[in-house]
């Protein structure tokens, strides 16, 4: 009850920030455009639904970015990992596997709301019946007096539908944007009980992990991602968590095909890290992500 | 009210919540202990919950040869477990602290390979992964005489 209580009131802060905000909200934003966004020396006159070619979406591959959601536009996300790993067998086996398509999945689908300006809320929930809660708010944004965008970052997963195992974190989402080329990122982050064990039964119950990530626009419409995620203290089982994609975007829409280790998709999943292989390596899963817009 | 309050507000209930949310969670240990939920990483839950209840029946202290020689009545246990050599197995000790691998009481109620004699208990369904789970914790905090 405690925890619904918490998650509760973390909307409930956010609506709070919507009232603070009232007098300073812009006027309804523009629909999408591929324009480049003038510069925004002022935090209020940034269009929020204007295209940000440096990070054109919320998620690098599974760790926030600073992108700034439109106050009452939304977007929406599906996360899948092919569970097969790509080196076992022969690359014979892999082909008539089609690359893991044949194997089961991890499964997530993402939905994400603007509440506030800069500040927005996120549902999500993966196929092992975990739900994760999150919001980010954007601190300040990257101008030319300041080099970095900072987000504050808060989230909570539960397992069975969010009735066991709560998994809270908070951190922060540092952004430096390179023009139209590309961003890229460290993210701070703690997160509580990210061991699965009972407390009384493991060492370590919490994580502190640095989440290292970029976007770099290689064509018009199609960027490099990739992210690290190692765990600077604490609980850290496990590799250390490796993410990279090729990232097609059309509209309102981003499709990335998806090379990781790790199954992790919730930030305590994250925490947990990557998969070692059975000579100490790492295994390594095919995936994709498809996001879509709302505005 | 000026804006700048109206924010340090938001920032101000903003961080507290985060901070409630940091004192959520965790799995109860009850749900992993299964018919022992009260079972607990110390030498006086351990005792009471499993030597006395599944053990002490042969292992008492009675007689001169296993299982009687071992006594793992109340109050004897420690000095009977915790860096004690194994009969059976004369390379390891039957609780050896912060060692789990080389305890052999984690051999014999786990049924590992290479012990002598039987799995323990040896009457009635073997312990639970997270009663064994719960004894190894133990070991590995020192196996402490608490």
């Amino acid at each position: 009850m405690t925890r619904h209580f918490s998650t509760a009131l973390v909307l409930a802060a956010f609506a709070w920030g919507a009232v603070a905000n009232a007098q300073t909200a812009p006027a309804s934003p523009s629909p999408q455009s591929t324009a480049t966004p003038p510069a925004a020396p002022a935090e209020e006159e940034r269009d929020d639904a204007v295209l940000n070619r440096s990070q054109p979406d919320f998620t690098l591959i599974n760790l926030p970015t600073g992108l700034r959601m439109p106050q009452w536009k939304s977007a929406f996300r599906i996360t899948h990992r092919f569970t097969r790993p790509l080196g076992d067998g022969s690359f014979g086996n892999l082909a008539a596997d089609a690359f893991g398509l044949d194997s089961g999945a991890v499964i997530g689908m993402e939905f994400r709301m603007g509440i506030v300006p800069g500040g927005q809320v996120v549902f999500y929930r993966t196929n092992d019946r975990t739900i994760q809660f999150s919001g980010q708010y954007d601190v300040k944004q990257q101008s030319e007096s300041f080099p970095l965008g900072i987000a504050a970052y808060v989230s909570v997963d539960g397992t069975n539908n969010f009735r066991d195992s709560y998994s809270p974190a908070v951190g922060a989402v540092l952004t430096r944007e390179f023009a139209d080329h590309g961003a890229v990122y460290l993210e701070p982050i703690f997160v509580n009980n990210s061991n699965p064990e009972p407390k009384e039964l493991v060492d370590d119950n919490d994580t502190f992990l640095l989440g290292i990530g970029g976007r770099i626009r290689v064509r018009p419409t199609v960027y490099l991602v990739g992210e690290l995620v190692p765990r600077l203290s604490g609980y850290d089982p496990k590799k250390t968590a490796a993410s990279f994609a090729i990232e097609k975007r059309a509209g309102g829409h981003a499709f990335q095909l998806v090379f990781s280790n790790t199954f992790g998709l919730t930030m305590a999943q994250i925490a947990r890290g990557g998969e070692p292989n059975s000579s100490g390596g790492n295994n390594w899963y095919m995936g994709f992500n498809i996001s879509r817009k709302f505005f | 009210m000026s804006t700048s309050f109206l924010r340090s507000l938001r920032w101000g209930l903003f961080i507290a919540v985060a901070g409630m949310a940091m004192g959520a969670c965790d799995e109860k240990l009850s749900d992993l202990t299964g018919p022992t939920p009260n079972l607990k990483p110390t030498l006086s839950s351990i005792q009471s919950e499993i030597f006395s209840q599944r053990c002490i029946s042969c292992h008492n202290g009675t007689g001169r040869f296993l299982p009687s020689v071992l006594n793992l009545n109340d109050g004897s246990a420690f000095a009977n477990l915790v860096g004690v050599t194994a009969i059976q197995k004369p390379g390891l000790q039957r609780v050896a602290p912060g060692d789990v691998e080389n305890s052999y009481l984690i051999h014999k109620v786990e049924g590992r390979a290479g012990i002598t004699g039987q799995r323990m208990p040896l009457n009635g369904t073997a312990l639970t992964s997270g009663q064994i789970a719960v004894i190894k914790r133990w070991i590995e905090l020192g196996a402490p005489n608490n």
